[in-house]
């Protein structure tokens, strides 16, 4: 028996968001019905015979996308297959739009047995929030989360975004701050980056996107750093925030070299040390499912020198670093034999820390983290 | 066999872009050595790089048979010199291998400080001098003039001068008739000891080392046992023959005959430029004049960016010392840089030369720091050490006085622009020693000139103050002593060994804050903020500040897909391929060589 993870992606929006180019897509939804039959398949052909050698999924995360987009039937039928077929998960995440939310449905998935709720809220701006195209405004988002709370959830998470165009300083404040005074307990912050392929990159290229400076931008990420945790949001994680005992188990589950499939469009798997992807397009998923074709491709080689250039970098992300002994146990060698100089020359320089056999970003690191992850890269 | 008196060796020396290629082709056509269409246009500048930068670097030998208007058929052997101050030496072999030069000058143009040296060269091997004044078919040529030019600087009887068009073939068969009646035939006595001068080499992967040879006396048969009198090393020889212009193996060099020779030659050190070939049974008594060491007059390191690839690094310099007797070496190492090498070069070009080679015929990655010149340091116990490398320079406790090598650097400008060559050369710390006027527009100026002068900037600045008027030649004068101190950079608090340069005392605050700036340029930012330092001894001259990196943009990732995540850091770790880590600091090429790019 070990410890696996399930993740379900819904490609669906309602509208999609200027910046985003995620596997999502507006105006499909007349394949929602034929998709959630489709993922219901997969977790049934794939997930079956991990419940069987390793027992139920320690964690169940439905992202998007919109999983709150689908019709309310639908998505609680997805649920509930998802939970007859892998098991009842420790931990049972879905992602909400304040926009799609309502009483009813959130009152349902917590009773068939989704204990925790992740909401893409971004900003508590409206001017802000139109910017950036979404669908619900602050008021709203308040609302659900309140909303949340009455339907029996007592894990919730929200999203927020710094160096949005036209965001000052004072706007995230503010923002951080109504986040804080709602009943959530866990935080995450994405800096907004310019994708290729979406509105934003084009705005972008023709210089009409006022993205905020470099040293606005880094103020807004050193003050949700430091205020996040002075307000009792433990930062576990590069990216995450939370109560104590509220870390997601699903998202650390990723950094922590835990075995996971992932179903529907797009998504990843990481099974017996391989990577795979799944087909992107959800007609295309759902055509595959449906003849019988597979429906993941490997995404990369792997070699033993991939695989502890990840165990290394996706370590770092978290808190607590890299685990000494679960290296040497996984790869048979120290970690120093791999990757001494790299980390004696960091923790000279107070980038890293080294305690108790974990090796982890400092406060200084953290903020550096893709320039020194990029040090344990050795394949290129 | 050939006899002697129907055997003309020769070179052409000219300045750059007067036309030497261009006539060398012409005579290769002429005699119908080679039909217009074998031939690639300059056939003799082989090398890409050579093509490139219209120079030649290599000497190159060409054997062209030629019926005189006596009806004897003439062996004339064409050794085609390289044009660039730097290969002074290469030139001095290749006239030592000949009787004769074609003096080409341009009738557009005048006499250049170049050609100047190169015919003072060749009078000084007793070479007979024929006047050629090309391009004579342009509209802006003016013989008349460029004949008194030649007559005034040169002091040589330019009255018979050949007026010439080496584009229009005008003049060439004169040429041809001035060679065989005006060049005298070698002399050398065909039954004595064997005695060839090895004037170049290159390797070739199929026969070995080749070596290209005049046999002064004696003889050359294939199968023969020689000895290269100077490494003592014995071979058979395998092929011998002569260049036409490919190597052609006809079995035999005989007295007074250019050619080339090879056995079972592995190693380039056996074959030393300069050396003499002898036969090893009956060896002549000794070997011939005028060889003289190479002295590297500009140093570098040169190291592996990846420091795996340093025993490549050493084939190549060996490969590339094979056809280049001036290119010196050994294993240095550097406490920034790690394992290379410090390399002695003729000059800048030879040294950007060898540099480019290195990267495009064996495709490695290579640092440069900046070159130097040799210092001579005298230490307080009486000892004289030579230096060639900053960072070796002794404390200066242990330094009683440090002399630098100054050069003879000779000018020669429109008169307008006077005033601009002196400006420089005094800013360049040059003591003013004579001014000629060549005709009533061309001056002569002379300077001498620390050497490490000229490495900065010197020509750059005089071209451009000239509009590219000024031509420039140089020889190594004398050392002279001067106040000299190293000035050092620190990057983060620690000292980087590489980065170190020798600099006038006078000068050093200035240098240090220009190269503190430029590094502030040049050094990306990174996760912390790097104090940048010049420092004199322990006090410090200038500093500045390179800022850190913004911090990480968090960036929204769906989680399970870790090989976007790891693609992001690829293409990251990509960017910094060309740098050196140095600590905790990367720094990029550029940055060794900033000393030379400050204003």
């Amino acid at each position: 028996m070990s410890r696996w993870e399930l993740y379900i992606h819904i490609p669906f929006c309602r509208q999609k968001c200027l910046y985003c180019d995620f596997a999502s897509w507006a105006g499909r939804d007349d394949l929602m019905s034929a998709y959630v039959n489709a993922v219901k398949h997969d977790i049934e052909t794939r997930a079956a015979s991990l419940r069987r050698e390793d027992g139920p999924a320690a964690t169940i995360y439905i992202g998007g996308g919109t999983p709150t987009a689908l019709p309310r039937d639908l998505l609680l039928t997805l649920v509930q297959s998802a939970i007859d077929t892998a098991g009842m998960p420790g931990e049972f995440t879905v992602e909400v739009n304040p926009g799609t939310a309502d009483e009813e449905t959130l009152r349902q998935l917590r009773q068939c047995g989704v204990n925790r709720l992740s909401f893409g809220v971004q900003s508590f701006n409206n001017r802000l929030l139109r910017v950036i195209g979404r669908i619900h405004t602050a008021e709203e988002a308040e609302k659900a989360i309140r909303m949340a709370e009455k339907s029996g959830f007592s894990n919730v998470s929200l999203d927020l975004m710094y160096g949005l165009p036209g965001q000052n300083l004072d706007d995230l404040k503010s923002s951080v701050n109504r986040a804080l005074s709602l009943p959530v307990t866990h935080i995450s912050i994405y800096g907004l980056q310019v994708e290729e392929g979406t509105p934003f990159y084009r705005m972008y290229e023709e210089g009409k996107l006022a993205l905020p400076d470099d040293d606005v931008t880094e103020a807004m990420y050193d003050y949700m750093t430091e205020e996040l945790p002075r307000r009792g949001f433990r930062r576990y994680e590069i990216s995450n925030f939370a109560r104590p005992g509220f870390e997601s188990r699903h998202n650390l589950g990723y950094w922590q070299d835990v075995p996971y499939l992932g179903v529907g469009a797009a998504a990843h798997s990481y099974l017996d040390g391989k990577r795979t992807e799944n087909r992107r397009d959800p007609a295309d998923y759902i055509r595959a499912v449906e003849a019988g074709e597979p429906v993941c491709f490997s995404e990369e080689e792997s070699s033993r020198d991939i695989a502890m250039e990840e165990f290394a970098f996706l370590a770092l992300r978290t808190a607590s670093g890299i685990d000494e002994s679960r290296f040497t146990t996984k790869f048979g060698c120290s970690i120093d034999a791999v990757y001494g100089d790299v980390i004696a020359p960091l923790v000279r320089d107070g980038l890293l820390r080294r305690e108790n056999g974990h090796i982890a970003l400092t406060r200084y690191g953290a903020k550096y983290g893709n320039l020194i992850f990029e040090k344990f890269i050795r394949s290129v | 066999m050939m006899q002697n008196k129907n055997i003309r060796n020769f070179s052409i020396i000219a300045h750059i872009d007067h036309g030497k290629s261009t006539l060398a082709d012409r005579l290769i056509e002429y005699t119908g050595t080679l039909s217009k269409r074998q031939m690639e246009d300059q056939v003799l500048d082989n090398m890409d790089l050579e093509r490139e930068r219209g120079i030649t670097i290599k000497a190159q030998t060409v054997r062209l048979d030629y019926k005189g208007k006596d009806g004897e058929v003439y062996e004339m052997n064409l050794i085609d010199t390289p044009g660039h101050v730097d290969f002074t030496y290469e030139v001095s072999r290749s006239l030592a291998a000949c009787e004769g030069a074609l003096l080409v000058v341009d009738a557009t143009q005048g006499v250049e400080a170049q050609t100047l040296a190169n015919v003072y060269m060749a009078l000084e091997h007793d070479l007979e001098i024929i006047p050629v004044i090309n391009k004579v078919d342009l509209p802006s040529a003016d013989p008349d003039r460029v004949r008194h030019e030649i007559e005034d600087s040169i002091g040589l009887d330019a009255s018979d001068a050949i007026l010439a068009s080496a584009k229009t073939g005008l003049g060439v068969e004169e040429i041809l008739d001035a060679i065989v009646e005006r060049i005298p035939e070698p002399d050398g006595e065909e039954n004595a000891p064997l005695q060839a001068l090895i004037f170049d080499s290159y390797f070739d992967s199929y026969k070995g080392v080749i070596a290209h040879v005049r046999v002064m006396q004696g003889h050359i048969r294939k199968g023969m046992k020689l000895k290269m009198m100077a490494t003592g090393k014995v071979f058979e020889v395998t092929d011998v023959g002569c260049f036409k212009p490919q190597p052609v193996d006809i079995g035999r060099l005989d007295t007074g005959e250019v050619g080339f020779v090879a056995g079972a030659l592995k190693d380039v050190r056996d074959v030393r430029v300069g050396d003499t070939i002898t036969t090893a049974e009956r060896p002549a008594e000794k070997p011939l004049p005028g060889y003289r060491g190479v002295n590297p007059m500009v140093y570098c390191g040169l190291y592996p960016v990846d420091s795996s690839d340093y025993d490549n690094l050493k084939d190549a310099l060996e490969k590339l010392q094979l056809n280049d007797a001036a290119l010196v070496f050994e294993p240095e190492t550097s406490v920034a840089l790690g394992f290379g090498f410090r390399c002695g070069f003729l000059g800048l070009l030879h040294m950007d030369v060898i540099q480019e080679r290195i990267e495009r015929e064996y495709s490695l990655k290579i640092i440069t720091t900046a070159p130097t010149v040799v210092y001579h340091v005298f230490k307080t116990n009486g000892d004289m050490v030579e230096v060639s490398n900053p960072a070796e320079l002794p404390p200066q406790t242990e330094i009683n006085h440090i002399e630098e090598p100054y050069v003879r650097a000779t000018v020669i400008v429109p008169s307008d622009y006077v005033g601009a060559v002196m400006e420089i050369s005094q800013e360049k710390r040059g003591e003013f020693k004579s001014m000629d006027y060549l005709d009533t527009n061309r001056v002569m100026i002379t300077y001498h000139i620390p050497l490490n002068e000229i490495i900065f900037d010197y020509f750059d600045r005089l071209k451009s103050a000239t509009r590219g008027y000024a031509s420039l030649d140089y020889e190594l004068a004398d050392y002279k002593e001067s106040k000299l101190v190293k000035l050092d950079i620190l990057l983060n608090g620690d000292p980087v060994d590489a980065l170190s340069t020798i600099v006038h005392k006078d000068r050093a605050v200035t240098r240090g804050r220009q190269l503190a700036a430029k590094l502030k340029e040049i050094i990306p930012q990174q996760m912390f903020e790097i104090p940048i330092q010049a420092a004199v001894g322990s006090k410090i001259i200038a500093r500045e500040n390179v800022r850190a990196h913004r911090k990480d943009v968090l960036a929204k990732c769906y989680g399970g897909d870790i090989s976007r995540k790891r693609k992001l850091l690829e293409k990251q770790k990509e960017g910094k391929k060309r740098m050196k880590a140095v600590g905790s600091v990367e720094i990029p090429q550029e940055a060794f060589m900033a000393i030379l790019k400050i204003e």
